[in-house]
């Protein structure tokens, strides 16, 4: 289980790794925390001929919130992400989310983009940010362009990255007061990926009426996937218990799971409609509550 | 779309155990390969190359890092540490090989660098680690002897012994 | 009630009797841990020499199918490549794989024209490193013709399927129907008669480190060194050098540290051609390590993958009286063991229980999976869980309470030895008194309590019950009995050691086992410092290569404990004795008034008169003639410990003859959540108690004990080969064949009561496997007992998420 050869390039700044990436296209990989990348090319799943490491690249490393805006440049390390007060009182989902992944020495190399970037159908992070409304900041030699996640994930591991682009940042709205967000998930050993997983995003209005839900599910689809009819089932009921369980028995409405050894697809269905019920209930019950408790 | 290029070796200038290195390192070689290779540092197991098991732990700049999900060339100005950096050259073992000793942390030792290793990543950090700070730093770690139990009250102990040491210093 | 006429007399005289016993009992710390501790041992990954080559494998990605062609011109033609060989060009370097079945199932480890299951190697490539090797392996180009295959091993067994070998008539590679005792009578006169069909899956041992070897040929004096994770060094290397094809004389197999066996490392003999092949091909060392893929798919190491059709018949108050078990085992592709794990099986398949009879009616269906091995329990386990499953199905089924209906069937305390129905013997126990420490041990009442509470609420408490034998110490009858006409009856299974005291007295220790990831340096200084009075500490211990060792099988089948404390006493004894007579020579008195003390020979009754080790010592170096005049010179001693009691099976094979007879007892009280909604299981605390007779040293049997429940908890819960249709196998690497972490492990309390053995050294019996032995059964009791309001029932484990879901939907419960 060994790599095959390939040429490493370690740009210093952004412009030098875009003109790589344009200049190899798709013989090109982005390397960024290597712990999906490098377990694929040890396996030989994938064999780059060159390989662009990014972690040197000045700025990338950024989490910053400006103008409602969260935002966690390429080379954030989930666990530094997980642990940022900034993602704990502005995007408490993320940080949930973040600590299903993997374990904390993984998570101390991995990158939160690199994990959108990788596109995962089981993974948490990409979920959350679909849930979260999120952005993907897509940058080549040619320019910026910004990506609604909706948009971004185009299947299993696969995003609408064109070859000499990468991604620079995340972008996430930070959760305001009465929102409420909950992550759960099941895998069958701790740190593992989940067999399926539910990221809420739930809005109470004044008069205590659903508003805004976001709901996105992975492990359930070829990509992270929302799980709408829940979603319309939920927005404007009184997010009592026959609403959260009228929403819950539409999560798995439209979806058609992937089946491996960890789950066939009934049985991801099933743990759509379970987790989605627990995952309302707790984003209701936070966003009830004075502070968004994780 | 480019032509196909030929890998150039990567010269990366690494400290491992406190030892300066100036090598030139194929791209490919994983940090795992380079320690047991060229660097002769056996120590550092090798369970799965795929980053589930923890067995090739090592510290990479302070932190628990899989060897195995690592290119020796992206550590140019790196420092590293591995299991043998632990020991005394008398023999005398660290606090922490000293209580997995006492308390049995370990049966065939195969996982035991991976272990050590990171448990001494926590043990920076924390002084006196529960077991469940000891699960959720060595949760990624499989060993498949000894169930696990007596390697948190390890740790658990080493944090205790070495707390001891600290205060007696200050 | 049976009786056992052949038993031995005693074990050795003048034992230490307990209480006056010094080092034996104690927890004395490991001798092995500083140089694992330190990253010194030298694991066989770790070993290398002076040009020395890496090999790597090249596995079929399909289950079945004709090798059509293969070309390894572009991989010979990469730099660094050494050697590439296809089976055909192996077999013209090594021999086949020796194999231990009667039936003509040829398997060499590079296939041939055809290969059978998915990752069986199809070439096989040396390199200067092993990123080269893979490189060579992908540059071959095989095309091959793809062929049906064979999954379902009932489905297998039709006359009319895809046949896996030619030179057999059909699937079912041996079908044998045994009864002991009255079993239609049994049946008939039965009150109640329960029945599963359950099935036990596959799994494989996966210990941490792969296997490996390091293969040096010298073609001039045609000698070949090996190092390797095997320990049959110093057991079967003849058997190896055949393979090899190396005259036996001229092998030599050197141990290294291992990283974890847990029974799959005894042969690796694939692993030994391939290193042999390459470095015959090539002239030079080759070391070939398997990576994680090649363990897991083709390895040897899968253990016992059955269906049970099993029936228990009882009396009316709750006594059992038979048992059937009809059992349907797919083997995979190869047959190397014969049905080896149903001789091991036979050991205790009536359990602790008097049940009077038994039916025990085998298939070995052979199909397109990778064959399997040997795995903790080695063929012990699927029986336990069965049978466990049965009693709780009884008690169910019968309202006797289960602690209840096992106490009523237990084998007393004084029908020991006693003589199951397949003819094993139980040397000692007491089944009742292990129980009823459990339950305490657990504090029942409380977790029921709990359950109750826990119940208001909608939630799912388990309290899990399992008992268990632990047949310890295997004679090698059990390979070939169940063959009327086995090709190898062989009934050897020694174990070794030599020690010899120098002129300055320095104790030193040669085992003929491995380091294997158990404590032999620990355990042998132990049993020394027991017979001279010494601190264990002071004493070496090496370990012999197969040019040096003498006779030992090694660990396996929970024996090393026993058979290294028999040997180790032996010759420690031979030495002390040598030494009196030297001493009493000296101090001119009679040996029968000189005794050892702390390490001193000194006059009994006159302590004043004494002579140290090393004065012993010096004389018998170097003073010949001031010692008794038929001495010789030296204080050296091998000594070889036979199987301290077993008999032959009967002709007939009514009866199988005793050959497992150190019974240790086990009870297990696991307390799990389960999340109906989700099928998660959730263990909550588990409790052990557990008899292996006098313990040796209670921290490394108890750290034995919490291993063997982790992988039980990984069998009942995580761990599971899966094959798509068209036999894929679902799970190669270990993010899809999952082994527990530590956050899958709850508190593990152990106890233990002690009812030493007869028939061994000290009273010693095993204690390597009951961990996992018990523990997947247990589980399953407490996933029962969680559900018990929806009318659950666990017969196929693990007990996945989905598993659960679909058990209590079936139910009617859940969502
Ligand atoms: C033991 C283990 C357990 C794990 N468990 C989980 C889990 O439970 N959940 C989970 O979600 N993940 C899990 N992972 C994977 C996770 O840890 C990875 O970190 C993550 O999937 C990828 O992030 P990375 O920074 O490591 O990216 P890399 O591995 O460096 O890259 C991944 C992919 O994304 C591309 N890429 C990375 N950055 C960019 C960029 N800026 N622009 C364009 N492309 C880019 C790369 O080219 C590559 O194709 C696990 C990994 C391990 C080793
Ligand atoms: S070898 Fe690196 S994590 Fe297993
Ligand atoms: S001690 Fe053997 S794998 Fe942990």
């Amino acid at each position: 289980m060994k790599p095959a050869a390939f040429a490493y390039l370690a740009p210093r700044d952004l412009d030098e790794a875009l003109d790589q990436l344009a200049e190899h296209g798709a013989d090109a990989r982005v390397l960024a925390g290597g712990q999906s990348l490098v377990r694929l090319m040890n396996a030989r799943l994938a064999s780059p001929a060159v390989v662009v490491d990014i972690n040197r690249v000045a700025g990338l490393d950024a989490l910053e919130r400006h103008n409602g805006t969260l935002r966690l440049g390429a080379t954030v390390r989930q666990r530094t992400s997980e642990l940022s007060p900034d993602v704990a009182a502005h995007a408490p989902l993320l940080a949930e989310a973040g600590a299903h992944v993997a374990h904390a020495p993984v998570r101390s190399r991995g990158t939160v983009v690199g994990s959108v970037a990788f596109a995962d159908p089981s993974a948490e992070l990409p979920t959350a940010l679909l849930a979260l409304d999120g952005r993907v900041v897509v940058r080549s030699r040619s320019g910026e362009r910004t990506v609604e996640a909706d948009d971004f994930f185009t299947g299993p591991f696969t995003t609408s990255l064109a070859p000499g682009e990468m991604v620079v940042a995340v972008e996430v709205p930070v959760t305001t007061a009465g929102t409420g967000t909950a992550f759960v998930e099941v895998a069958r050993r701790h740190g593992d990926l989940p067999v399926c997983g539910v990221a809420a995003t739930v809005t109470r209005g004044d008069d205590g009426r659903v508003g805004a839900t976001r709901i996105a599910l992975c492990g359930a689809g070829e990509r992270p996937v929302r799980a709408r009819a829940a979603e319309d089932a939920l927005t404007g009921s009184d997010g009592g218990t026959d609403a959260v369980a009228e929403a819950a028995a539409r999560a798995s409405e439209g979806l058609s799971p992937i089946a491996d050894c960890h789950g066939s697809a009934d049985f991801r269905r099933h743990l759509a409609r379970v987790l989605t019920g627990r995952a309302l209930r707790t984003a209701i019950d936070r966003a009830a509550g004075e502070a968004n408790d994780v | 779309m480019s032509e196909v290029v030929t890998p150039e070796k990567v010269r990366i200038r690494i400290t491992v155990n406190d030892t300066a290195h100036d090598l030139l390192v194929e791209p490919r070689t994983l940090l795992a390969d380079l320690l047991r290779g060229e660097l002769e540092l056996t120590g550092t197991h090798v369970g799965c190359e795929q980053g589930v098991c923890g067995a090739c732990t090592v510290l990479v700049d302070g932190a628990a890092t899989r060897s195995c999900l690592v290119f020796a060339a992206q550590l140019d100005g790196a420092t590293v540490r591995t299991v043998e950096s632990l020991a005394g050259a008398d023999g005398t073992l660290h606090p922490i090989q000293q209580a997995f000793h006492e308390n049995h942390g370990l049966q065939c030792g195969f996982c035991t660098p991976g272990m050590l290793m990171g448990a001494c990543e926590l043990l920076e950090r924390t002084t006196a680690p529960e077991p469940d700070d000891v699960r959720e730093a060595l949760g990624g770690n499989l060993c498949r002897c000894t169930g696990y139990q007596n390697i948190v009250k390890s740790v658990c102990a080493a944090g205790a012994a070495l707390a001891t040491e600290r205060n007696g210093q200050a | 009630m049976s009786t056992v006429e052949d038993r031995p007399t005693t074990a050795t005289t003048g034992s230490p009797r307990e209480g006056e016993r010094r080092w034996i009992g104690r927890s004395v710390a490991r001798k092995e841990d500083p140089k694992l501790l330190a990253g010194r041992a030298t694991y066989v990954g770790d070993v290398m020499l002076p040009g020395m080559l890496y090999g790597a494998v090249l596995g079929s990605p399909h289950a079945h199918a004709r090798i059509v062609s293969i070309d390894t011109s572009a991989a010979e033609a990469i730099p660094g490549v050494a050697a590439v060989l296809t089976g055909a060009q192996a077999a013209e370097l090594v021999n086949p794989m020796p194999a231990f079945c009667a039936e003509p199932v040829p398997q060499t480890a590079v296939a041939i024209e055809r290969v059978r299951y998915p990752g069986e190697a199809v070439a096989i490539v040396a390199a200067t490193d092993r990123y080269i090797a893979e490189d060579a392996c992908a540059a071959i180009r095989v095309e091959y013709e793809v062929l049906p295959a064979v999954v379902d091993p009932e489905a297998a067994m039709a006359a009319d399927a895809t046949r896996i070998h030619e030179t057999l008539d059909s699937n079912v590679a041996f079908h044998r129907v045994l009864d002991f005792g009255d079993v239609e009578g049994d049946l008939a006169r039965a009150h109640t008669i329960v029945r599963t069909r359950a099935r036990w899956h596959r799994m494989c041992a996966s210990p941490m480190e792969t296997a490996g070897a390091v293969a040096s040929w010298n073609p001039f004096d045609k000698s070949m060194t090996v190092y390797s994770n095997s320990n049959f060094h110093n057991f079967l290397p003849w058997a190896f050098a055949g393979m090899l094809g190396v005259s036996t004389n001229r092998m030599r197999m050197i141990p290294c540290a291992v990283g974890g066996s847990f029974g799959s490392k005894h042969f690796i003999t694939k692993v030994l051609a391939i290193a042999g092949a390459l470095t015959k091909a090539t002239g030079k060392p080759v070391q070939y390590m398997e990576d994680r893929v090649d363990n897991i798919a083709a390895n040897d190491n899968v253990g016992c993958d059955r269906i049970y059709d099993a029936e228990l018949a009882l009396a009316e108050d709750g006594e059992m009286l038979g048992l059937t078990l009809k059992i349907v085992d797919d083997y995979g592709a190869y047959f190397q063991f014969a049905h080896g794990q149903h001789g091991n099986a036979m050991a205790q398949p009536t359990g602790p229980y008097r049940i009077g009879s038994l039916r025990y009616d085998v298939s070995c269906v052979l199909t397109n999976k990778v064959q399997q091995g040997f795995f903790r329990g080695a063929g012990a386990d699927p029986g336990n869980f069965v049978l466990e499953r049965l009693v709780d199905k009884a008690s169910e089924v019968m309202g006797i309470d289960r602690a209840e209906i096992r106490r009523r069937n237990f084998i007393a305390p004084e029908q020991f030895p006693f003589k199951t129905p397949p003819g094993n013997v139980y040397d000692s126990g007491n089944y009742a008194a292990v129980l009823d420490r459990a339950l305490e041990l657990a504090g029942i009442d409380d977790w029921r309590a709990e359950q109750e509470r826990m119940r208001a609420e909608g939630r799912y408490l388990g309290i899990g019950l399992a008992t268990c034998q632990e047949r310890t110490g295997y004679n090698a009858s059990e390979w070939w009995f169940l063959y009327d006409n086995p090709p190898l009856p062989a009934t050897s299974t020694p174990e070794s050691v030599k020690i010899d005291v120098d002129a300055m007295g320095g104790v030193r220790v040669e085992v003929g086992c491995p380091l294997w990831g158990n404590s032999p340096e620990t355990v042998v200084s132990q049993v020394v410092a027991e017979e001279f009075g010494i601190d264990p500490a002071d004493v070496s211990v090496t370990y012999a290569d197969s040019t040096t060792g003498a006779m030992s099988a090694g660990p396996g089948g929970s024996r090393l404990t026993i058979m290294l404390s028999g040997a180790t006493r032996g010759a420690a004894r031979t030495i002390r004795d040598k030494m009196i007579r030297i001493a009493a020579h000296a101090m001119e008195m009679d040996p029968a008034d000189v005794e050892c003390v702390d390490g001193t020979f000194r006059a009994k009754g006159a302590p004043g008169t004494s002579m140290s080790m090393a004065d012993i010592g010096m004389r018998a170096a170097l003073f010949f003639h001031s010692t008794p005049e038929d001495e010789s010179s030296g204080l050296v001693a091998v000594h070889t410990y036979d199987h301290p009691y077993s008999t032959p099976p009967s002709d007939d094979r009514k009866d199988m003859g005793a050959f497992y007879p150190m019974v240790s007892h086990a009870c297990h009280i696991p307390i799990v959540e389960v999340d109906v909604e989700t099928g998660l299981v959730t263990l909550r605390a588990y409790y052990a108690v557990n008899d292996c007779g006098t313990v040796m040293n209670p921290t490394l049997v108890e750290g034995q004990i919490v291993g063997g429940i982790v992988q039980g908890i990984g069998a009942a819960l995580m761990e599971e080969y899966r094959y798509g249709e068209d036999g894929a196998l679902d799970t190669p690497t270990f993010r899809e064949y999952l082994m527990p972490s530590m956050h899958e492990v709850p508190e593990i309390v152990v106890e233990h009561l002690e009812t030493p053995s007869p028939f061994t050294e000290y009273g010693v019996k095993g204690a390597g496997e009951g961990g996992r032995l018990v523990a997947p059964t247990a589980i399953a009791s407490a996933v029962d007992d969680a559900l018990k309001p929806l009318g659950v029932w666990v017969d196929e484990l693990p007990m996945t998420p989905e598993r659960v879901v679909n058990l209590v939907q079936g139910a009617g419960g859940g969502s």
